[in-house]
């Protein structure tokens, strides 16, 4: 079984952001194109996530998935605002493959048996924002990090794999962006009570700590931002920001300047692949 | 919506009207020389015109057009007439380790080769993660510091005496570090002192951005005897509250005769450097470990903004209270004014956070100053100007909230569409 | 054998799941998709996909209501081609112990089983969701060649992508195509039985390769299989050049 790399996007309105902590969120591009370049260069899986869906109650990202589907031919999980069966079934029908919860589930719990009863628990991932207290312990919050659920996030996550869960994203917000590493801790106590899945998130600043997170955290599989992101805006290759029009939403600053952000050292995705290959990790190599 | 007359404490507008661009709204004090401030003043707040534009946005419509070259230019002058060649400080960055003060700090000094002292008016009471930033700061992104730790004793008399009289436990803070930068500077005679960004950036008056220099009514007195404090007379504040002039001194602003000895400039870099807050943000945590709260502020959903003090939460609920407006408010139209937010999400933002209560140090604070939590929620309903509050079934609410304020756009669009368009 | 025009091919729309992809790979292999529920619409078309994503109680309700099921026990009897996907491949067998019993349509004489947990091989975690190596299935001493196969051009040890808690065990070793590996488990990850195929992963997930086994489909539908080939007889038996892959 291999451990799968999945190029995480939080997208906001038609751009791909990205801030730390989930805030401050600066505008790094196009999503379709940093979409399909994952694409290329050996993705296993796309995320997306809609941060300001929660704000609104509902998920904005139909149209995107649909133009992803349509080049991309590799599973899709999509979240952010979703409430309801009607919900992920015009994600699923846009063009998605899996759906990812937080909010909703966190209100009403037994969403996720509902759901993974007509879809299935593989098609249910629960995504669960966790950060950690100065006691060791991990809270659960919704709303990238901002609302606090009353909830401690490993028990919630050993309970979410028990209502039907398929996965679990476990994403630290505290080191989210950080360039940190991953909160390897967080990741092995969950990782080591579920059968499930999980998907580890937030943090990686450095190969190194891709290879960390499986090895230590027991993650099968690793969610990147700003790993990858940082290369590929640096690379030039994305274009359509230079002439931006002045009424265009997002903090394009970093964008236009084209400046480094020295506290991540990003990498392309291959070297990502082949970090863990070399350190005895299977995946999928093209 | 029919207006009803009601009074409008603190000299507010009776009408209430939202910026069309940003969500501030006409309520929003000015800053105002803060020895002034007593329980009857009249509060200058901002200004939204014809076309329902605030000042700040007009503002941000002027930096556009700013030709920041030229400003740099002038920035580099300036500078070049001040810098020292001995290795001897030549200008002071007052701050406390936050986005800004470092992005201010970092500059002059890599950037443009300058030698800076950086000067520290203490938070009332430092949260762990502003001790560590302002650590970081001296630390990391490598400066020398003077901080002047404050006599608490009065300092908890004045944050008190300040809150019961004008709801505003902030001051001591605000005069703090408004006066402390102009003193050290005179002291250790360094000529020129940097602020970071304008005020009038976020809505003070227009006429004070083309001009760099701070207006010098801010740190600068002629006679004590007209000045208030915690708005009681300082003569009161001896008297009465038997709080010797010496403890007081701290607050108030340099004598106006010492500077006629000694020339001290003060500026903005905001001036001379285009500042994006968030992008300051960004650099401090590159260049010194600058470290956001990963859990948000309460009152906004920002992580990185106003993170040093525990008093912060208050002082943003106060002017909530106060003026109807509350910290999402003020984040979300700054962000909206740099683009980074469209006016539908910082309506929605506003909602659901502005005006939360800061219960994470609320007892903390209470013990601090020895004020029982009744008192001040006693205290709040007291400030609260009824053209502004209803109460209704025990619960206050705001008579004109920004997300049922229809602007001039939606007017527009309902009369297109014929349906009701409810903004979140 | 048909002509220039691209085969039509009905996608079955029974409420479970992702027919967008499915049908947009069909459409870059050079397919005319249709996604219809109705089940008079199978007998006019060239092939029959049936995909899926969910439980199989609930799916097998959808099809037997819908008259679907019917339908598409009448058109394996054609002859036309069948091809069934992670869940429509399992659906394709006699029984199922999903959330309880349940009778599947009964094509392919076998069990669906749950893949068993492990929870100190971490490797075996269920569902089994991700890219899984696919293997040629053995078949005596020698390997199933895929050359006539769907799974023509894909090299063995290749992978795909797999996302199911369950598999299907057929009751004749014979007809499995494809193995992979789960964990200890050793589990059928494609199989044919005369003009039915059925793949227990997504090719329309699985990146190009996954895209050639659709373009590889498509030239299943536009050879006529409802005409004998040389030198088969009508029930299908298998040709010389097709032995390997029976």
């Amino acid at each position: 079984m291999s451990v799968r790399v999945i190029p995480r996007l939080d997208i906001k309105g038609p751009n791909l952001v990205k801030g730390v902590h989930m805030e401050g969120l600066r505008v790094l591009g196009k999503p379709e194109q940093f979409a399909r370049h994952y694409y290329e260069s050996g993705a296993d899986e796309l995320l997306y996530m809609d941060v300001v869906a929660s704000l609104y109650g509902r998920n904005s990202l139909l149209d995107l998935i649909e133009r992803t589907a349509r080049e991309v031919f590799i599973p899709l999980t999509v979240g952010g605002g979703i409430r309801s069966v009607a919900d992920i079934r015009r994600v699923l029908r846009a063009g998605a493959d899996k759906v990812a919860i937080n909010t909703e589930a966190v209100r009403r719990p037994e969403f996720i048996c509902e759901a993974a009863h007509v879809f299935g628990s593989s098609t249910i991932v629960v995504s669960i924002e966790a950060i950690r207290q100065s006691d060791g312990r991990y809270l659960a919050y919704t709303d990238c990090g901002r609302e606090w659920t009353g909830l401690d996030a490993v028990d919630w996550a050993v309970k979410a794999a028990e209502l039907g869960a398929g996965e679990l994203l476990v994403s630290s917000v505290d080191r989210d962006g950080t360039g940190k590493g991953f909160d390897v801790e967080l990741t092995r106590q969950i990782a080591r009570l579920v059968s499930v899945p999980v998907i580890a998130s937030g943090g990686a600043g450095q190969l190194e700590h891709v290879c960390e997170v499986v090895d230590r955290g027991s993650a099968d599989a690793v969610g990147l931002a700003s790993l990858l992101h940082y290369d590929f805006v640096r690379s030039g290759a994305p274009s359509g920001h230079a002439t931006t029009p002045k009424t265009q939403e997002g903090n394009l600053e970093f964008v236009r300047r084209q400046t480094a952000w020295s506290a991540i050292r990003s990498v392309p995705l291959a070297e990502v692949k082949q970090c863990l290959w070399n350190s005895g990790v299977d995946c999928r190599l093209n | 919506m029919p207006h009803e007359s009601l009074p409008a404490y603190y000299g507010l507008p009776e009408h209430v009207t939202f910026c069309t661009r940003c969500v501030m709204s006409n309520q929003r004090p000015c800053s105002y020389p803060e020895f002034r401030h007593t329980k009857d003043r009249r509060t200058p707040t901002m200004h939204v015109d014809a076309e329902g534009v605030c000042d700040a946005c007009r503002y941000a419509e002027t930096k556009e057009r700013i030709d920041w070259d030229d400003r740099e230019r002038q920035l580099r002058a300036l500078l070049d007439r001040y810098r020292s060649n001995d290795g001897s400080y030549d200008c002071l960055v007052p701050g406390s380790g936050g986005k800004d003060s470092i992005y201010a700090a970092h500059l002059l000094k890599t950037r443009y080769g300058m030698h800076p002292l950086t000067c520290t008016w203490p938070p009332i009471m430092y949260t762990d993660i502003g001790r560590q930033n302002y650590l970081n700061w001296c630390d990391i992104g490598g400066f020398d510091n003077v901080t002047f730790k404050q006599n608490g004793r009065a300092m908890k008399l004045l944050t008190r005496l300040s809150i019961e009289n004008l709801l505003h436990p902030f001051q001591t803070f605000i005069l703090g570090q408004k006066n402390l930068a102009p003193k050290l500077a005179l002291k250790f005679g360094i000529p020129l002192v940097f602020y970071g960004e304008n005020e009038a950036e976020y809505g003070n008056p227009i006429a004070d951005n083309n001009q760099s220099l701070r207006d010098k009514s801010y740190h600068t007195m002629n006679d004590i005897s007209k000045l208030h404090l915690a708005g009681v007379p300082v003569p009161e504040l001896i008297e009465r509250y038997k709080i010797p002039l010496v403890d007081l001194m701290t607050y108030l602003p340099a004598e106006h005769t010492l500077y006629d000895r000694q020339q001290i400039d003060v500026h903005y870099l905001g001036y001379y450097v285009k500042w994006t807050p968030q992008e300051a943000y960004y650099y401090s945590v590159e260049h010194s470990g600058f470290q956001a709260n990963p859990v948000r502020t309460e009152g906004t959903y920002s992580k990185y903004n106003s993170l040093d003090d525990k008093i912060d939460g208050f002082h943003y609920y106060t002017t909530y209270i106060k003026f109807g407006l509350g910290r999402a408010s003020y984040d979300a139209s700054q962000e909206i004014r740099n683009r980074h937010l469209t006016r539908e999400e910082a309506v929605a933002l506003v909602r659901r956070f502005d005006g939360e209560f800061p219960a994470r140090y609320f007892q903390e604070i209470m013990d601090f100053i020895g004020m029982q939590p009744d008192q001040f929620h006693a205290l709040c309903d007291k400030f609260r100007s009824p053209h502004l509050w209803v109460c209704e079934g025990g619960d206050w609410r705001l008579r004109h909230p920004v997300w049922q304020q229809l602007t001039a756009v939606d007017s527009e669009q309902i009369a297109e569409s014929g349906t009701n368009r409810n903004a979140a | 054998m048909n002509g220039n025009n691209p085969p039509r091919v009905a996608i079955v729309d029974y409420q479970a799941g992702n027919l967008y992809s499915v049908e947009h790979a069909c459409r870059c292999a050079g397919m005319e998709p249709w996604v219809t529920s109705d089940p008079k619409s199978l007998s006019g078309v060239a092939g029959v996909i049936l995909p899926g994503v969910g439980a199989f109680g609930d799916a097998m309700r959808a099809l037997r209501d819908s008259g679907l099921a019917d339908a598409l026990i009448d058109f394996s009897h054609s002859g036309r081609p069948l091809i069934g996907i992670c869940l429509g491949m399992q659906l394709l067998l006699g029984e199922s112990h999903e959330f309880g019993r349940h009778r599947g349509l009964e094509l392919i004489e076998g069990e669906v089983r749950r893949l068993q947990i492990s929870t100190t091989n971490r490797a075996a975690r269920v569902p089994h969701v991700g890219w899984s190596r696919i293997y040629p299935a053995t078949r005596g001493s020698q390997l199933v060649d895929w050359a006539a196969t769907p799974l023509n051009g894909i090299e063995p040890g290749q992978s795909m992508y797999f996302v199911h808690s369950y598999v299907v065990c057929p009751a004749q070793r014979d007809l499995v195509v494809a193995e992979s590996v789960h964990g200890d488990t050793v589990f059928c990850s494609a199989l044919r039985r005369k003009n039915v195929w059925a793949f227990q992963f997504h090719p329309e997930k699985s990146g190009p390769r996954g895209i050639q086994l659709y373009r590889n489909i498509a030239g299943l539908f536009q050879a006529d299989t409802s005409m004998p080939l040389a030198g088969e007889s009508r029930d299908g038996s298998p040709r010389r050049e097709l032995r390997h892959a029976a």
